[in-house]
């Protein structure tokens, strides 16, 4: 089917959200199908490939493009928070986000193109589970926090407790995301953010990594990594954290690093990459960003 | 559903399924064929249109989400009579070659222009990056919107 075989679905518009949290409590206890939609740029795409629906399985669609509670950006503290609902060119846009988490303005350049970072969302990538989403792999280098509510309440997930396998999380059901949660890392951390693709626009990645890091005398403080497209999903690299936090820069090698790394991914290959590529550019990428941070590797 | 939208300037309303494309209704019931159908996935571009200013594609939006918003098409941008310096640099800069993908060129191109008035080659490219044509080569779509922010610096702008 086609996402012009859409029209039979039916389709209706989150008011507010504490009405949205109710309908989804709603749907979710008669175990309806229901879709929440924001920009659409990954749900859209899949029904280009999915057979059709049979008659009376098709999801609700819900609309939540337009709900302000989830396109905001505050900074409180030394937490910004982002919306679920901000597009990538918003957040590449924000002078929040340049000044405080540049990794997220840097990565959301290579959302596609501007077409789809226009409509693109964190909440909606995070939604989807895709592995390959970038927005993913950039906040996981922030050891964010996903905020989600329901009519039960709000709950806040740590990055490294969301992911449970191939696009399945610990959110449940009847939760929606509604925010990203950033502890910010201070004005003098490193950050990096590498994206392999097969054209800088439009390309969907061999291998990203966004990492985030602090140094204090030659020693790796707080570490972050995220890693898109080599696991079922976004690679949180922990062997790898393990070492630049355990070792002093100047202690790290080129041969324990990428054994780190080994360690951490067993990419496959499929209709975009094969599995000893990306493991040859991920090892690489790790480097360079081991690099950047003063390591001789 | 009925959608109410702003559409090139002019409140319009259709009744329509809300899960159909942007890209459908605007061929179809509101008989706007200039938006082009390309990959009909997001990818190409071709059916580039504007949504409350921003750039998108038509073929990756539904129509329910547009209701009480503004859309522009290659339509909207200049008539025949009163082109906008964009489309008249295409014609004299060689933009334009079998046409598909010229909608969303401009579309792109004139967004572009709107929100930086004097744009790099590279700033150029990368407004142009999800615009794919298979004719030009780019090198006459660049020089095409370059002329066109000379054009509108200079006071060209219709």
């Amino acid at each position: 089917m086609t996402i012009a075989d859409l029209a039979s679905v039916p389709f209706e518009r989150a008011g507010d959200l504490a009405s949205l949290c109710a309908r989804v409590g709603e749907l979710a206890d008669s175990e309806q199908p229901f879709v929440l939609l924001a920009g659409g740029t990954d749900w859209m795409v899949e029904q280009e490939l999915r057979k059709p629906f049979a008659a009376g399985a098709e999801p609700r669609v819900i609309d939540v493009s337009r709900l302000d509670k989830l396109r905001e950006i505050r900074l409180e503290g030394n937490v910004l928070s982002i919306g679920a609902g901000v597009t990538y060119w918003e957040m590449r846009n924000s002078p929040e986000v340049r000044a405080h988490a540049p990794l997220l303005e840097r990565m959301a350049r290579d959302v596609g193109a501007i077409q789809i970072q226009a409509r693109g969302t964190l909440g909606g990538n995070l939604a989807t589970g895709s592995p390959a989403a970038d927005g993913v792999a950039a906040v996981a280098a922030y050891d964010a926090i996903l905020v989600v509510q329901s009519r039960r309440g709000v709950r806040r997930i740590p990055m490294s407790e969301l992911q449970t396998g191939y696009k399945a999380s610990t959110r449940e059901g009847d939760e929606i995301f509604v925010a990203v949660e950033i502890l910010l890392p201070g004005p003098d951390a490193r950050w990096y953010w590498r994206k392999v693709g097969t054209r800088r626009a439009q390309a969907i990645s061999k291998v990203a990594l966004g990492g985030v890091a602090r140094v204090e005398a030659g020693q790796v403080v707080r570490c972050g990594l995220g890693m898109a497209s080599v696991a079922p999903v976004t690679a949180l690299l922990p062997r790898t954290r393990e070492l630049f936090l355990s070792t002093k820069l100047e202690k790290i090698g080129p041969v324990q690093l990428d054994k780190a790394v080994d360690s951490d991914i067993s990419p496959i290959d499929d209709v975009r990459s094969t599995g000893e590529y990306r493991l040859h550019v991920a090892k690489s990428v790790v480097r360079d960003f081991a690099r950047a941070l003063g390591a001789r590797v | 559903m009925l959608i109410r939208l702003k559409l090139n300037g002019q409140l319009r309303e259709v009744d329509t399924a809300p899960m159909r494309r942007l890209l459908d209704v605007l061929r179809e019931e509101l008989e706007l064929t200039g938006t082009k159908e390309g990959c009909g996935e997001g990818e190409c571009g071709t059916c580039t249109v504007l949504l409350d200013g921003e750039v998108v594609n038509a073929c990756m939006v539904v129509i329910g989400q547009c209701d009480g918003r503004d859309v522009v098409t290659v339509e909207g941008l200049g008539s025949e009579a009163h082109l906008l310096p964009i489309q008249k640099t295409f014609v004299t800069e060689g933009g334009a070659q079998c046409g598909i993908c010229t909608p969303g060129m401009l579309i792109s191109a004139e967004a572009l222009l709107r929100r930086n008035a004097s744009p790099t080659d590279e700033q150029i490219r990368e407004a142009l990056a999800g615009n794919l044509c298979r004719c030009t080569g780019y090198e006459r779509i660049v020089a095409s919107v370059r002329a066109a922010a000379l054009a509108r610096s200079s006071g060209g702008a219709s």
